[in-house]
């Protein structure tokens, strides 16, 4: 790799990235590395293998790059399947280490002695008008992207309001967790009632959850032996005698619910 | 399919294990990247076969008016990502044609590749890029082109599909034998007056109509007219460069061949097949098309009011083919996020999926297509849906027959999200907030949701329209 400047940088920055993507706990860090060592690192060597010292235009060397790394990324899958580690982070970080390193290997056989100034691609020469260009399109791109991700308000649309019910986790009486979600586009009141058992009177509730607001009870239930069917329901402020979502649960000693 | 064409997948998988993201949130990368590949590839290749750069953006602006440019080939789904394979294979043939000897075998490498890549990720690709491959050989021995045959790529290409089929994806012919017979058979007794032709801009969905309002219906049929219009003003000019670029011929059937398959847009089973044969014929059509903007664009009288009307008419292609890939109420996507009361509200079936993912990650659902699609991401649990275990059955009758729970719960299943909405089957609109009074707002009847209740199932989540119940409480 001597004197190919830029294979020394794709040989580098492979382990950079795979260490990076391996290591690294924050998506946003990882995300560029992870794209560089699965697109653009093997591609970009898997081209310069092929094309030796010849220079491509940009175009071409961008069409190659990502040609090369994401049939790379088709095909190391199941590749990977048939190995010991699968398709794990680790795995796939040493498959395109290896692969980047191979490549950026045969490569620089390729071209022989560097003459020290060429590049494997001919530097883009963009015009003012060029340039006004792209920065424009990034700037309908990112407002487009900000736009698309700014919610607004909708007064068609209809709100929800959740009812849930689940074992309590974490509690060493039997006891149930009851949710309630307000999705709706107002302040809303409800009245909750909780039955435990055939005969029991239910245990009543006074609420009102603001949009986007969730409140939860835990409610213990008598530590009789069997399963308790316990009962929520909800009701709406205004229509106080008409059912608004129910929830139902044969409770036992441990959480239930399987697959 | 899936697990026979394991590309996409595989891609994804890789994205998602080195970035740590949900697999949306690597779909959307991944697909982004497909699409900068297929721009870029088509720019390569009209630059190529035309020998000028000029043509080739122009011929890439106009391939944008293809009907499956803006919203088909955006979808996560393995079309999306194997045709920017095919078209980049194709650039890399065309630059290899044009190189000199030494680099011939430079080029090999990426086509290879490619190959690989598309073999493994789509079945009707992989056979496009045979079709293709085979059609060229055919042309350069025809034409007695003084380059070396492609058949060695053809015959590659050929035997990698063929075994691919056999070895990892046997169930293709059973799969795709129904799509193309019914099509066929759809074709001739439309053409036959056995059946009734299809209304153009009509959703194949029978439960769900959506009206395409007329000013929409004339840009598209406009552009139609534009591009035929431009086909035969381009074709002499692209017709004369065949014998230095045999490409060319390709182009030019497949433009023809584009406007033979808006014929099957008309037969009720055949409008899916010419809808999806129009993304690959559509590349010919640019190319021809282009010329005839280009001519149009050359220095002369009145050049300024001839570029203000070609802007015009690419705008009307553009926009057209848009109109005319995708239904009109989804051009725009409706809210599943919204402003309330100062702080944002989400829709019910992003509401639940949240709500899996905080309370019941990793388990198993039964679901609605687009409410599975929100169980596994953001909701981060596992969901069955579709004709898998006859869940598209299930879900909308109003009773159910006693092997039909046993069979869910006996696959591993613990949950069942039974939805009312009836949009709650379409991918493409299900997971909005639901909004009465519009064209999608029809509900299943009660009973589709109390027979669950019927077999005494624990309710765990009760939304209005969505409730799920848990499979293995039970009396």
């Amino acid at each position: 790799m001597r004197g190919h400047r830029d294979l020394k940088w794709v040989c580098l920055a492979a382990i950079v990235t795979a260490l990076v993507a391996g290591l690294v706990p924050w998506e946003l860090v990882r995300l560029p590395a992870a794209l560089a060592l699965a697109i653009f690192l093997p591609g970009y060597a898997i081209t310069a293998a092929a094309f030796g010292s010849q220079r491509l235009d940009p175009q071409r060397l961008a069409m190659l790059i990502l040609l090369c790394g994401i049939s790379l990324l088709c095909i190391g899958g199941i590749l990977l399947t048939f190995l010991p580690g699968g398709l794990r982070t680790l795995s796939w970080a040493i498959l395109l280490v290896v692969v980047i390193l191979a490549a950026a290997r045969a490569a620089a056989l390729r071209r022989g002695k560097p003459d020290g100034s060429r590049r494997a691609w001919k530097r883009p020469r963009p015009r003012v008008v060029d340039l006004v260009c792209v920065v424009l399109a990034l700037a309908v791109a990112t407002a487009a992207l900000v736009f698309a991700y700014t919610p607004l308000p909708a007064s068609k649309a209809v709100g929800s309001t959740a009812l849930w019910m689940l074992p309590a986790k974490g509690t060493a009486e039997r006891a149930v967790d009851i949710g309630v979600i307000s999705a709706e586009q107002e302040r809303q009141y409800y009245r909750l009632e909780v039955r435990a058992g055939e005969g029991g009177a239910p245990t009543t509730y006074h609420l009102a959850l603001d949009p986007g607001d969730e409140r939860v009870f835990e409610v213990p239930l008598e530590s009789a032996s069997g399963k308790t069917r316990v009962v929520a329901s909800l009701y709406d402020s205004e229509r106080p005698h008409r059912l608004y979502r129910r929830v139902a649960a044969r409770v036992a000693g441990s959480p239930s619910g399987g697959g | 399919m899936t697990s026979g064409f394991p590309g996409l997948a595989s891609a994804t998988s890789a994205l998602m294990s080195l970035t740590g993201m949900s697999s949306f949130g690597a779909g959307v990368i991944l697909i982004g990247l497909a699409r900068l590949l297929l721009v870029v590839a088509l720019f390569v290749l009209f630059t190529r076969v035309s020998d000028s750069h000029r043509l080739a953006g122009i011929a890439v602006i106009i391939y944008a008016g293809s009907s499956n440019f803006l919203y088909w080939g955006v979808q996560y789904s393995y079309e999306s990502l194997s045709l920017p394979l095919l078209v980049a294979v194709l650039a890399a043939f065309a630059e290899r044609e044009a190189a000199s000897p030494k680099l011939l075998r430079a080029w090999v490498v990426p086509i290879v590749l490619g190959t690989l890549a598309v073999i493994v990720t789509h079945h009707l690709t992989s056979y496009a890029l045979v079709i293709v491959l085979l059609a060229l050989a055919l042309i350069y021995r025809l034409v007695r082109s003084p380059k070396p045959n492609p058949w060695p790529f053809a015959v590659f290409a050929a035997v990698l599909a063929v075994g691919w089929m056999v070895v990892a994806a046997g169930n293709t012919v059973d799969y795709l034998s129904p799509v193309f017979s019914g099509a066929v058979s759809s074709f001739w007794n439309t053409i036959f007056g056995e059946s009734k032709a299809r209304g153009l801009f009509q959703s194949p969905s029978a439960d769900i109509v959506y009206k395409t309002p007329f000013v929409a219906r004339l840009v598209t049929l406009a552009a139609v007219g534009l591009l035929l219009l431009g086909y035969f003003a381009g074709f002499r000019e692209a017709w004369a460069r065949r014998a230095k670029r045999p490409f060319v011929i390709l182009f030019c059937f497949g433009g023809a061949a584009f406007f033979a398959t808006l014929g099957l847009r008309l037969a009720p089973g055949a409008w899916e097949t010419g809808n999806r044969a129009g993304m690959y014929l559509f590349i010919g059509l640019a190319f021809v098309v282009a010329y005839a903007v280009l001519r149009l664009m050359r220095a002369g009288p009145r050049l300024l009011l001839r570029r203000a009307a070609l802007l015009a008419c690419m705008g009307i292609v553009v926009i057209g083919g848009a109109i005319a890939g995708w239904p009109w109420d989804s051009q725009l996507a409706q809210p599943t996020r919204i402003t309330a009361g100062g702080t944002e509200i989400e829709s019910e079936p992003i509401t639940l999926a949240h709500w899996i993912g905080a309370h019941l990650p990793e388990r198993k659902f039964a679901a609605a297509d687009a409410d599975a699609r929100m169980i596994l991401a953001p909701g981060g649990a596992k969901a069955k849906t579709g004709d898998a275990l006859a869940i598209k059955t299930i879900l909308p009758e109003t009773s159910l027959s006693n092997w039909e729970l046993p069979s869910l719960r006996g696959n591993g299943l613990g949950f069942i999200a039974a939805d009312r909405r009836i949009e709650a089957t379409d991918p493409g609109r299900g997971s909005f907030f639901y909004v009465p009074g519009s064209e999608g707002d029809a509900l299943l009847p009660l009973a589709a949701m109390h027979k669950f209740g019927k077999r005494s199932l624990g309710r765990v989540y009760d939304s209005g329209n969505i409730v799920v119940f848990n499979l293995r409480d039970r009396p």
